[in-house]
């Protein structure tokens, strides 16, 4: 564990350096709950039908928030590559006696970490500020369930980090990735609304997945089965983006 | 009884583009290099010699043929390779958005070492390096000599049994690279071994005790630097002094096809590849020159190099 913890200590002095990076690595979900998420509160006004349950769009919408952020940070995380690259610290790092898993497991433990402030300072707000039911005694599930999400999204994107070489490139492939993704999904909207073709991509998307249960675990939303294939689906997600990214390291020179 | 450090043996290196022929980067090349010893991998730019550090530092895999370091096999025991080496490369690789320090503690991290050992070792290498100044200035605003230093300094900073240097004195100014030279010469003595490339040859004559020179992925020569010197016994280097040089003069030593001659105002000083050339140019220097001084020597690791490497190239640089 040595090595995950020198490749986390680094991370950790380089986010240290900018303040308004860490503010906004923090803040960011929390940001979005209350000026999107009110926003959207107040123009929907009757609420959401979900599962047979009218809800708020805060409340709806807390989910979202929480996969969003996980989703962010993994962009983040997984962007440092290519500055590690052009500095050339990062085929330094590929020489030091760690294992490439090793190097990944670090990089994401740190994030996760990071989350746990961000899902504290997110369901804080959550619950004092919009006042959203909240199921309490989940929250540790809750705090898991969001440091996954991170790890799952960070392996599958530094994935692409370590294949696409090109930063441009890489660019354009999150604005897609970040744009499909994200509005295919159940993060804004419930998928039932959707039409039939789009709904069918939304159900095969991750983000859904993980978003679903966080909605169960945050506000009661949803059904038992279908929560616990998303956990399955999701699971394998992590298992196969860990996969791929531990080889693409290996090939990343 | 002198240990193995590094062998290789048959390896080979192919790179694959999209539709194209493979490019064959390392053809086949064998050597070893003993515990302690500097070892010099020598050759003009694409001969291979990255290629061939990359492979070592488990940075890539090999083709084919059989590389191992320390004893561990660099592809089925990539992990233990990596314990028993420290590697700069050619890019000034230092972490920017941390101080110098940071740099050092971070490094320091990755290899095991505990804080009051970093602490200890950072007072060594800062000093050796000239880095007290910027200890606490963030990498990003040093120069390139600068990042160049606290590069190599890292290396210095850790006992790992064999280092790798990639041009590591390449930017550095001359007090550096003179104390770049002075530690590498004191931890190959401590029993270190070094593996390092470099295009200043002055440099690889100095510090190697073997060199192999590579080019198009092959191995042109290879042994002690002694041994690699003496392919070059035949090669001399002159420097006639006179008081005039006439035109009589300078288009007879041409006519000794001189390897390199060079001519300024009262001097001239060329490179021939026979014993008898040497002598024919010093007595042409008498009979059609007004001859005031001559040094002669043989020839230097840089006129071999450039001999097995550029040799049907020779040209007269008047």
């Amino acid at each position: 564990m040595t090595h995950v913890f020198a490749v986390m200590y680094r991370d950790a002095l380089i986010r240290r350096t900018s303040l308004m990076w860490l503010f906004f690595d923090m803040a960011v979900p929390l940001l979005y709950l209350l000026m999107f998420g009110v926003g959207f509160d107040k123009a929907v006004g009757m609420g959401i039908i979900i599962n047979g349950s009218t809800v708020n769009y805060n409340e709806f919408f807390l989910a979202g928030v929480l996969s969003m952020s996980c989703f962010g940070s993994a962009i983040n995380q997984s962007y440092g590559f290519f500055h590690d690259r052009e500095t050339g610290i990062f085929y330094e790092f590929l020489t030091y006696p760690m294992t490439r898993g090793e190097f990944l497991l670090g990089k994401v433990l740190f994030q996760c970490l990071m989350s746990i402030i961000q899902v504290v300072i997110t369901l804080t707000a959550a619950k004092f500020l919009l006042h959203i039911p909240l199921r309490f005694e989940q929250v540790p599930l809750t705090v898991v369930v969001v440091m996954v999400g991170i790890a799952g999204w960070f392996y599958a994107l530094a994935t692409g980090a370590f294949v696409i070489r090109r930063n441009d490139t890489f660019n354009t492939f999150l604005n897609v990735a970040y744009f499909i993704l994200m509005f295919i999904s159940s993060m804004f909207y419930p998928i039932e609304s959707l039409p039939p073709w789009l709904r069918y991509i939304a159900y095969a998307n991750p983000l859904t997945w993980h978003t679903d249960v966080l909605r169960y675990l945050t506000i009661g939303i949803g059904e038992l089965a279908t929560i616990g294939l998303e956990i399955g689906g999701f699971v394998i997600f992590l298992a196969l983006s860990f996969y791929f990214a531990v080889r693409a390291l290996k090939k990343a020179v | 009884m002198k240990t193995t450090a590094i062998s290789v043996s048959h390896l080979v290196k192919e790179y694959h583009g999209k539709n194209e022929i493979p490019l064959r980067a390392l053809d086949d090349i064998s050597f070893d290099v003993q515990q302690g010893q500097i070892f010099g991998l020598l050759g003009p730019n694409g001969a291979g010699k990255s290629t061939a550090i990359k492979i070592l530092t488990t940075l890539i895999p090999p083709t084919s043929g059989t590389v191992t370091v320390n004893g561990c096999n660099v592809v089925s025991q990539p992990l233990e390779v990596r314990k028993n080496i420290c590697v700069v490369l050619q890019e000034n690789a230092v972490d920017s958005f941390i101080t110098v320090r940071q740099n050092f503690l971070t490094f320091g991290r990755f290899h095991g070492l505990t804080k009051m050992e970093i602490e200890m070792r950072v007072e060594h290498v800062v000093e050796m390096f000239g880095l007290r100044e910027v200890l606490n200035q963030q990498a990003m605003e040093l120069s390139g000599g600068m990042k160049r230093r606290l590069q190599v300094a890292k290396t210095f900073f850790v006992n790992t049994p064999i280092i790798f240097l990639d041009e590591a004195t390449t930017g550095m100014d001359i007090h550096n690279k003179r104390a770049t030279v002075a530690a590498i010469k004191e931890e190959a003595r401590k029993g270190r071994t070094i593996v390092l490339t470099t295009h200043m040859l002055e440099e690889a004559e100095e510090l190697c005790n073997a060199i192999t020179i590579l080019n198009h992925g092959k191995i042109i020569a290879g042994g002690t630097t002694g041994e690699v010197k003496k392919m070059g016994l035949q090669i001399f280097y002159l420097r006639l002094k006179f008081v005039e040089i006439s035109k009589q003069l300078e288009e007879a030593l041409k006519h000794l096809h001189p390897m390199k001659m060079e001519i300024s105002n009262s001097a001239i000083t060329m490179t021939v590849r026979e014993h008898s050339a040497a002598l024919q140019a010093l007595s042409l220097s008498q009979t059609h020159g007004s001859l005031t001084d001559f040094e002669i020597s043989t020839a230097s690791l840089e006129d071999v190099f450039l001999q097995l490497i550029d040799g049907k190239k020779a040209s007269v640089q008047p």
